[in-house]
């Protein structure tokens, strides 16, 4: 319950809607119970005044009655309105800072989580929140309240009535439902791991689903989907079985409240402690208090699964940044890069680059070169700051973990091994927010070799290029890759691949211009095209013997 | 265009696959309500008896263990009720959700399906939302028609007076719910819309965070996750404030009602005309008479989001295959005809074509086979060539100029617009594509890898390769050492898009699955990029023995490569410029 309480910290700046939403509950359900309890007292009393010809002031009651009638019904609207505006402001923030605590750790803190699975948790899990104040906190304090509340009124008329109703209603809104929720903990954390599994295995197939055609194991494919959902349903069904007990549980108890209430109170209308038609009162009261215990039996239900939701957020949003924020960052006063005896392996395994030294002058262009899996991709991740290292990495006499993160996107930009395109239009994919004069987007154009290709398309610059890129070739996704780190002017460039996929005459014109245009940036371009080459004025190759100069 | 069920008709068709359990659900429950009936009864006469007839609690007694065994009998109704409804919504959402991937993974290839994330949402919580509807709104509406009737047939006799408050209150309910309805169905739909978005869009920027680090943009887009959230928000407060309406209807008619037949009873009862008996029975079935309307109001929210999930479900559903593909026997038994309800499955005329699909090597043709992707750019034009047997070919052309378009075509994923691809002489569209594909092996730029291990990455290519068959593959791909050197070998397992290995590693991961497979037309794009000279010729090599007794599509820009092949086609803009011998190619390049 604490984890779950900690969980709307991020969204605390909005606890008065949230107050609001559970006084306005607790309301409605006390308007119904004072309007079925003043019936029953009325009509009761004008049955006895009826009978004995007794003179009974009514309006009292009636006009009760009516007022109560339209405070339940606008009151249940707010309420409902208030709630949902609390639950969607929560949501909205957490969402924004689950997405603030994934920034420090992409890419390396986030290799093991799988796409699917990561956007399953930004969204779906973070969605399941929704259910945190809506279904959960907001119905419990309702509950509890109410219940409260309910017990103090019947104390008025008889102790052991008070407990009765008391104890059916704590049995039937904490008892049944503690023991429902026991139950469910094990369906409840395995249907929410199979939604995660099923989601990325969805995601998946549908983007490789070209390849499992032609491999021909579409069909298994989607066995195992059909595997993992048919898990999924089996337990969503187990869940609702055990709900559908603890309904069953609160039917009994609300029913067995009236019998007991009336078992206990007729002997105290026999011996004139409690009048005729306040017994009818009570009656109609306890019935109508276990509105207030219907929503609680679903609420601890959900809890299992929201927790198990919350860990998996915590799990992600808790992780070890791999390279944190310097506390006291530098500035780094050249573009001089220093490559100190640099090791690096990924999660544990075999090291991918070993005690490599290199030094990179200010405006120095190098190439490294050096068959795959030599760490030359590494190489330029290690310069961006993506992942941890031992030795010593500095640039202009700052080591890089000095350096803030903001700082050094000032000072470097690069292509790297994989771009990633947005589902955007070319523009916004080049310019990723950043403002440039019309003049300047058009040079980068040119130097890119993007700017024929982009004159031709109807759309110009606004063309979308589609899911990760899907509406533009691989050629052309790199240009764009390379636009968008020119953009920046950056003085240091780390370039890996940055003509691959382009045809021979498109890269000999992309490289000449960026000869011109690279003039003073430090550069370090990682490839093994011979026209790439030409970029550099040495040339580095990292060899089988991990890291070796040559 | 063929025309789609309404998602109403839809839903009450997959209803209707699981007809037990729904009725199931509907007749216990009604029972439950015959019990309210009995209950209010025994307790009015508890009443009467004590408050009006001054009887003590001993001679009550048998009446009291009455309304207990009530209490208990109406427990049991109500948890068969819930199960069984709930059995049922299960059932179907397993039925569709099968259906709709089968055949989403045979859409998606045709780029005719849509984006992965929204796609993904539908398969996923998409489907969940029919539960809504089968489990909570379909029994509710046949109740809300049941129960009413009967609390009115009980309480007519007692009390005309009040039964005529409850007649005519009623018809109120449902009138106004249909009226706030149809408003909140079109911004229900968009909604749904907003959702689907919402999810591509935040899947999006989490893959390319570490871009954004570089151009340190992140926050900036942290800001826009607000913004997007804040929308989602506002959107479904104002479907919400509608909505919500309808339920606030339901609730000042029913408790109005209820207390105007507080205050009818009342004075009947001061006047003597009425028992407390017959009063109080009356008093206590108002709320009764109106909670299945008020929970078919709540449950009104529950069939717009299963009609908002079924639209989006029915047109995939409906949308016809491309090719000549059929899905699995079993799930077109159960599924086909009564999820989709009518449906077109191309049948196959299997005669001609077993001879080209057993043939070794084979003769591929192109005739005038024109394909543009509804736009001008990237399609190719008029392209007539042909790719003899045994042999390798090189695609070279400027990026742009259609040559993945081209292979797309070779490989059946694209059908051509106008002209035909023919293997052997007979026309690739009449060939069984299942034993097509099994003749095929294909690598495109950006292979695809699964989470899953190196070895079941492997067997995706022939899923009874024996670790011999593995081992030879790796070797031919020049992977044997980079496997072994891993800790742990062929069951180390590839994270999101195959983290853990190099992009050169990967793509000779991806060619040791064509090599396990026993293809006779094999397509490469691009399979040597990212290789250095060295990895380039053993790969070179390897794809040389591959290539004896096959047909072998390169695409590539690299001379090494097309040093390789016999023939070289050039396209460019999509029309093919010329073919040639790859000697006279290589002189003549720059």
């Amino acid at each position: 319950m604490r984890e779950l309480l900690r969980m709307l910290r991020p969204a605390r700046q909005h606890w008065r809607w949230m107050a609001g939403g559970i006084g306005l509950g607790v309301a409605v359900i006390a308007a119904n119970a004072a309007l079925m309890a003043i019936s029953g007292w009325f009509i009761a009393s004008m049955a006895v005044a009826g009978v004995t010809q007794a003179s009974f002031n009514y309006f009292f009651a009636s006009a009760s009655i009516r007022a109560l009638a339209i405070l339940r019904a606008s009151g249940r609207y707010g309420e409902r309105l208030v709630s949902h505006e609390a639950a969607f402001h929560i949501l909205a923030d957490l969402r924004v800072w689950l997405f603030k605590r994934l920034i420090p750790l992409a890419p390396a803190g986030l290799e093991s989580y799988a796409g699917g699975d990561l956007a399953g948790r930004l969204r779906a899990d973070v969605d399941s929140l929704e259910n945190l104040y809506l279904r959960i906190i907001a119905p419990l304090a309702t509950g509890a309240f109410t219940i409260l509340l309910s017990g103090l009124f019947v104390l008025v008329w008889s102790g052991s009535a008070a407990l009765l109703l008391v104890g059916l209603l704590l049995l039937s809104g904490l008892l049944l439902p503690l023991l429902a929720r026991h139950l469910a903990e094990q369906p409840g954390k395995r249907s929410t791991e199979l939604a995660g599994m099923l989601r990325t295995t969805v995601t998946e197939g549908l983007q490789g689903a070209e390849e499992l055609l032609l491999l021909g194991a579409t069909d298994k494919q989607a066995q195992t989907v059909e595997g993992f959902s048919s898990g999924l349903v089996q337990q969503q069904v187990r869940l609702g079985q055990i709900s559908s007990l603890t309904l069953a549980g609160v039917t009994i108890c609300g029913a067995l409240a009236m019998a007991g209430l009336a078992l206990v109170c007729i002997p105290l209308v026999q011996t004139g402690q409690l009048a005729g038609p306040n017994l009818v009162m009570l009656l109609l009261f306890s019935a109508a208090s276990f509105e207030a215990v219907g929503p609680l039996a679903h609420s601890l239900q959900l809890i299992p699964a929201t927790s198990e939701a919350i860990r998996r957020i915590r799990e992600l949003a808790d992780a070890p940044i791999p390279l944190p924020e310097p506390l006291h960052p530098q500035l780094p006063e050249s573009c001089r890069i220093v490559l100190d005896q640099v090791s690096c392996g990924y999660g544990g395994g075999q090291a991918v680059l070993e005690q490599f030294s290199l030094t990179i002058n200010q405006g120095e262009r190098v190439a490294v070169v050096g068959p795959s899996g030599s760490g030359k991709s590494t190489l330029v991740e290690l310069l961006l700051r993506f992942r941890p290292y031992q030795g010593s990495i500095s640039i202009g006499g700052c080591e890089l973990l000095d350096i803030s993160p903001d700082q050094l996107a000032q000072l470097v930009a690069a292509v790297p091994q994989q771009p990633h395109l947005f589902n955007s239009t070319i523009r916004e994919n080049i310019l990723l927010g950043r403002e440039v004069t019309d003049e300047q987007l058009t040079a980068v154009l040119v130097d890119s070799g993007l700017e024929q290709w982009i004159t031709g398309l109807p759309q110009g610059l606004d063309t979308p290029v589609g899911e990760t890129g899907s509406a533009v070739s691989g050629g052309e996704a790199r240009r764009i890759a390379l636009a968008r780190a020119l953009v920046s002017n950056a003085p240091i460039l780390l370039l890996d691949e940055p003509t691959e996929g382009l045809d021979g005459a498109t890269e000999q014109s992309v490289v000449e211009r960026l000869k011109l245009r690279l003039q003073g940036t430090t550069l370090l371009v990682v490839t093994h095209r011979p026209a790439c080459l030409q970029l550099a004025e040495r040339i580095v190759r990292i060899g089988a013997t991990k890291g070796a100069n040559v | 265009m063929p025309s789609h069920p309404t998602p109403e008709a839809w839903l009450r068709q997959q209803a209707r696959t699981v007809k037990g359990s729904m009725l199931a659900a509907i007749l216990a429950a009604f029972g439950g309500g015959l019990l309210i009936i009995l209950q209010a009864r025994l307790l009015a006469l508890v009443c009467q008896r004590v408050v009006i007839e001054g009887i003590g609690r001993t001679p009550l007694l048998p009446l009291l263990a009455w309304v207990g065994l009530i209490a208990l009998m109406r427990g049991l109704a109500a948890y068969l009720s819930e199960h069984a409804a709930i059995k049922a919504a299960a059932q179907v959402r397993q039925q569709v959700r099968t259906a709709l991937y089968q055949r989403l993974l045979r859409l998606r290839p045709t780029g005719m399906a849509g984006e992965v994330g929204p796609l993904t949402e539908v398969v996923t919580s998409g489907v969940e939302g029919l539960e809504a509807y089968i489990a909570r709104f379909l029994p509710q509406m046949v109740l809300a028609g049941l129960l009413p009737l009967a609390v009115l047939l009980v309480v007519l006799p007692s009390e005309w007076r009040s039964s005529l408050v409850l007649i005519f209150s009623a018809p109120f309910i449902p009138l106004l719910m249909i009226l706030i309805g149809k408003g909140t169905e079109t911004l229900n739909r968009r909604q749904f819309a907003r959702l689907s978005r919402m999810a591509g869009h935040l899947l999006d920027l989490v893959q390319g965070l570490p871009d954004l680090k570089i151009f340190s943009a992140a926050k900036r887009e942290a800001e826009l996750v607000a913004l997007v959230s804040d929308q989602y928000r506002s959107g479904t407060m104002a479907v919400l404030r509608v909505a919500f309406m309808s339920a606030f209807t339901l609730e000042f008619f029913s408790t109005v009602g209820t207390a105007v037949v507080a205050v009818i009873i009342g004075f009947r009862l001061l006047a003597g005309n009425l028992s407390l008996l017959d009063g109080l029975f009356v008093l206590l079935l108002a709320p009764e008479y109106y909670l299945p309307l008020r929970n078919l109001g709540l449950a009104y929210h529950s069939r717009m989001n299963g009609m908002a999930a079924a639209e989006r479900i029915i047109p995939l559903l409906q949308q016809p295959l491309p090719t000549k593909d059929l899905l699995p026997q079993r799930a077109q038994r159960n599924t086909e005809e009564e999820i989709i309800g009518t449906d077109t499955i191309p049948t196959l005329n299997s005669s001609a074509n077993l001879r080209v699909l057993c043939g070794e090597s084979v003769e591929i043709a192109c005739e005038s086979v024109t394909f543009r992707y509804g736009g001008d750019r990237g399609g190719v034009q008029n392209i007539s060539l042909t790719i003899p047997a045994n042999s390798m070919t090189a695609l070279v052309g400027a990026s742009g100029s259609g040559k993945s378009t081209l292979a797309r075509l070779l490989l059946g994923l694209a059908q051509p617009e106008s002209g035909r691809i023919t293997v052997d002489g007979v026309d690739l569209a009449e060939l069984d594509q299942q034993a097509w594909r099994l003749q095929l092996a294909w690598v495109p730029q950006q292979p695809f890898f699964f989470s899953a291990t190196i070895r079941e990455n492997l067997l995706l290519g022939r899923p009874d390769a024996d670790d011999q068959a593995i081992q030879q593959a790796l070797a031919a791909a020049a992977l044997s050492e980079v496997i072994s050197a891993l800790p742990e070998g062929l069951a180390t397992r590839l994270g999101d898009r195959g983290a853990g290995l190099s992009g050169g590693e990967l793509r000779r991961l991806a060619l040791a699955r064509v090599f396990l497979r026993d293809a006779s037309l094999v397509v490469l794009d691009e399979p040597t990029a990212g290789l250095d000279a060295e990895n380039e010729q053993l790969v070179l090599d390897a794809m040389g023995r591959l290539a004896a007794g096959r047909t072998m599509l390169i695409i590539s820009h690299r001379e090494a490569t097309i040093s390789r092949c016999q023939q070289v086609a050039v396209l460019a803009a999509g029309r093919l410029e010329q073919v040639t011998t790859s000697q006279e190619y290589l002189e003549v390049a720059p």
